[in-house]
């Protein structure tokens, strides 16, 4: 009953995905309903064409059985997208995106593509970023000590594709530079 | 009819109410492996929740029984070190489950409900089982650990207040077991002075498996955290909302106190 060998090393994108729906978006609904106690809060009432706000799973439960509309959230558009990928482009830091945009952008296009203005050119565009970001972190290797290494403004997907190479990397280092780090440990 | 969780979304979860289905359901899964303990009534614990969060700042004061929750469990998957159990948050989301079902049997039992009744149960049943699945992911992680850690975990006191009673209780059943096992298949027709199983030689790693604490982890700053000392001796402080990895031991205390999270 513990936990399966492939879920010991990590945590895995679908279950990142799980705990990113638990974010709300706003949602316009096509059908009524009172307000309703959930274990997470209370959402509703949903009063069409009232905007409300409901947890991401919610949202894509009523829109797979087309029972509302998404409103997606402000930095998932072209234009917003497009001043990231310069930004990514051009400086060598990353640039700060919502902390769970990757599954946040992936669920909503595959359940609601039609509630987005041009899903197929925000696609590419978060393909493009996530190929600028994914240099970047490469690069960060670099910078690996057995210390420390920041990793500001990475999204959770992104840590956890570079995590199992990083933590290695970083152990190794821990066990060359043996000492200093046990009179750390002693003194802590 | 009137749905039963129209109104009721800050009625008071009866406290003792977990305590005693555990008590009379030893065998059942959902509730046999997180016992409480005795006089541990439901206020106390209560008062223990927001004594703890007025250190956290006030996003973490706002997180609900199931971030909270999630938050534990997402370190609980990346600590290599077991970490404090968190018996009284599980006691209060299982009631919150069991609450839930009850009122959609109620409800299906019912004939006379109307479509938009049928719409909501499905929500609330789907929302049940995404609950569920982290509990049930949160307590296998655990297990994980306590089997594997098994015969250091019984070994030593300082980590047993960090399980619940039955984790304990498994933790010591497990290592009886595993001991049993080895001296029956193998170690019983070895020369006496090598059947031991804690042996400490120079220059090999240790017999007993322990977690490793300095195995990296990436934590993220819930609140401006005090400093925290570096393996080369310097010292940082974590901004809010500041990423960085580092090993385990460096930011142990910072999460033992909710001021840092792993992700």
């Amino acid at each position: 009953m513990a936990l399966p060998p492939s879920l010991r090393t990590s945590i895995t994108p679908p279950e990142l995905e799980l705990v990113a729906s638990e974010q709300l978006v706003e949602i316009v609904p096509l059908v009524s309903m009172e307000r309703t106690a959930f274990i997470s809060g209370a959402y509703g009432p949903l009063r069409p064409p009232t905007k409300c706000k409901v947890p991401l799973w919610m949202a894509s439960n009523l829109k797979l059985k087309k029972k509302c509309h998404i409103v997606p959230p402000v930095w998932l558009n072209t234009d917003f997208l497009q001043e990231r990928l310069t930004e990514e482009t051009t400086s060598p830091s990353f640039s700060e995106m919502p902390f769970r945009f990757a599954e946040l952008a992936k669920t909503l296009l595959d359940v609601a593509p039609d509630d987005l203005q041009n899903p197929e050119r925000i696609r590419s565009l978060l393909k493009d970023i996530r190929e600028a970001r994914q240099a970047k972190s490469r690069e960060g290797l670099a910078k690996l000590d057995h210390n420390e290494l920041l990793l500001n403004n990475l999204c959770a997907m992104e840590i956890n594709e570079i995590r199992p190479f990083f933590v290695r990397g970083m152990d190794v280092l821990t066990k060359l530079t043996r000492e200093p780090g046990q009179d750390a440990m002693d003194q802590t | 009819m009137a749905a039963p969780w129209d109104d009721d979304f800050d009625a008071p979860i009866a406290g003792p109410s977990f305590i005693d289905r555990v008590r009379n359901a030893p065998d059942d899964d959902d509730g046999g492996d997180f016992a409480m303990h005795d006089g541990d009534d439901f206020e106390t614990a209560r008062g223990r929740v927001g004594g703890g969060l007025s250190v956290m700042g006030q996003d973490v004061a706002e997180e609900t029984p199931f971030q909270q929750l999630i938050r534990h469990w997402m370190n609980e998957r990346h600590a290599p070190d077991i970490l404090p159990g968190q018996e009284m948050l599980l006691g209060r989301i299982l009631d919150h489950v069991r609450k839930q079902s009850n009122d959609v049997e109620l409800l299906r039992a019912d004939p006379d409900s109307s479509e938009e009744e049928h719409f909501r149960i499905m929500l609330v049943q789907t929302e049940v089982e995404r609950v569920k699945f982290i509990v049930r992911s949160y307590i296998r992680t655990r297990l994980h650990k306590i089997e594997k850690y098994a015969r250091y975990i019984s070994s030593a006191p300082d980590v047993h207040e960090r399980l619940s009673k039955a984790e304990l209780e498994h933790a010591r059943r497990y290592s009886r077991l595993v001991e049993y096992h080895f001296k029956q298949s193998v170690l019983q027709s070895l020369p006496e002075q090598q059947q031991s199983l804690d042996e400490e030689v120079a220059f090999m790693p240790p017999m007993v498996a322990k977690p490793d604490k300095k195995r990296p982890v990436v934590a993220r700053a819930l609140v401006d955290c005090p400093p925290m000392r570096l393996p080369d001796g310097t010292s940082t402080e974590m901004k809010k909302g500041q990423i960085s990895m580092t090993p385990y031991y460096v930011v142990e205390h910072l999460l033992l106190r909710g001021e840092v999270e792993l992700v």
